[in-house]
């Protein structure tokens, strides 16, 4: 899925991330922790994106989990730190969060976040 | 709005008068003086009519007003009990934030953008009535399933139902004044000054940003990312449903890293 590196374009991550999450039939808390982890990653890189940029979201969907990786252009390497408060609430609101950054041709970078939420493990 | 209230005091600020000294003797009064809940009454009834035409200009916003007034009259009460003579400041510049701070809170709590349709208001408040009783049984947060399953709808209902919930604070209405989220009862469980985030690299910036908050968000903010309980659970222990939890995080999450961006801005926009 590729939009404007813009905040305005959220809402349309959040609902396609809230749908997935549903018809996964993860639980109430898990969807919402979805949306909330998108929400997070997506308006932090887009923070940092090049004016004018795409924000490039992929959601890989599997049995148990629901994988989510962002990407966008930055002008400087902006991999989030791990000790803010930011990457608590993605590492607390996921299961497992990385970030990283490589540097293109144009000396630009593509900085990305991803994460996977796991359904929950439930006694049914 | 604000303008409007304040002629509305200025115009009325003479029904009152006869009210004023009321304050001086409830201040005289010890905390467990008998003779208390009689002046304080008085004081109640007495602004009534403040609270009635606070209620009055939020009216034709979706809420009855019925409801309006009760809000107004809640907010009233607090005003009365909170207010400080000593401190200088009439009362009716004290009560009108405060009143219209209750009224707004409603709506930012309670009331839904007009246009979403009765059905998907029904739908999504059974939805969260169902997934709310489904996680007391099953000790744990139900998917759309389990809830379509208990309420005999269609998956297809419970995904409507539980997106409905977005349009739920639509309200066009700003945030609230300060005093917000004051007196609830759930500071018990947390002490005020640790919102858990010492830790953090940013949280210079961000400790005056959690303190801001209202009560009931800084709350919810430490139980859910210090912690660690799930939506449910603190749903639970809030007393609220378990989609309001997951509104007000997203809405405290945006307003913090908003402030994280530009610690410069006060009152910012709410996010939407």
């Amino acid at each position: 899925m590729r939009l404007g590196a813009n905040l305005v374009h959220l809402p349309i991550v959040r609902a396609v991330a809230v749908n997935i999450a549903m018809r996964a039939d993860f639980d109430v808390d898990a969807i919402s922790d979805l949306e909330l982890a998108v929400d997070e990653a997506c308006s932090s890189l887009i923070t940092h994106a090049v004016a004018g940029s795409v924000l490039s979201c992929r959601f890989t969907i599997g049995a148990d989990d629901i994988m989510f990786t962002v990407t966008v252009t930055s002008a400087e390497d902006a991999t989030p730190s791990r000790s803010t408060f930011g990457w608590r609430v993605l590492s607390t609101l996921t299961d497992d969060v990385t970030s990283w950054a490589e540097q293109d041709e144009d000396r630009l970078h593509q900085v990305h976040i991803e994460f996977v939420k796991r359904r929950p493990v439930t006694a049914r | 709005m604000r303008q409007a209230a304040t002629s509305q005091q200025r115009r009325s600020s003479h029904e009152y008068d006869h009210l004023v000294p009321l304050f001086d003797e409830l201040a005289a009064l010890s905390d467990d003086d008998p003779g208390r809940e009689t002046v304080r009454e008085q004081l109640v009834t007495g602004y009534l009519p403040l609270a009635e035409h606070i209620a009055h200009r939020f009216a034709g916003r979706g809420t009855p007003k019925e409801d309006l007034v009760q809000v107004a009259t809640v907010g009233l009460i607090n005003a009365v009990d909170r207010f400080q003579p000593s401190k200088g400041s009439d009362f009716l510049s004290y009560a009108v934030p405060t009143v219209m701070g209750e009224v707004r809170r409603h709506f930012r709590d309670a009331s839904w953008a007009m246009r979403v349709p009765r059905r998907l208001k029904e739908l999504h408040l059974s939805v969260s009535g169902a997934s709310t009783r489904l996680a007391q049984e099953l000790g744990r947060a139900p998917t759309p399933a389990e809830i379509a399953k208990h309420l005999g709808i269609s998956k297809e209902e419970v995904f409507e139902g539980l997106e409905a919930g977005q349009a739920y604070h639509a309200s066009s209405l700003d945030e609230s004044l300060g005093g917000d989220g004051e007196g609830m009862p759930l500071g018990e469980a947390i002490g005020e000054q640790d919102s858990g985030m010492e830790g953090v690299e940013n949280h210079e910036a961000l400790e005056p940003l959690i303190r801001e908050l209202p009560q009931r968000e800084r709350h919810i903010i430490a139980l859910r990312f210090y912690y660690n309980l799930t939506q449910t659970q603190i749903a639970e222990r809030v007393g609220i449903s378990q989609m309001h939890v997951s509104r007000l995080l997203s809405r405290t999450l945006a307003r913090l890293r908003e402030g994280l961006l530009d610690p410069e801005a006060e009152d910012e926009e709410p996010a939407s």
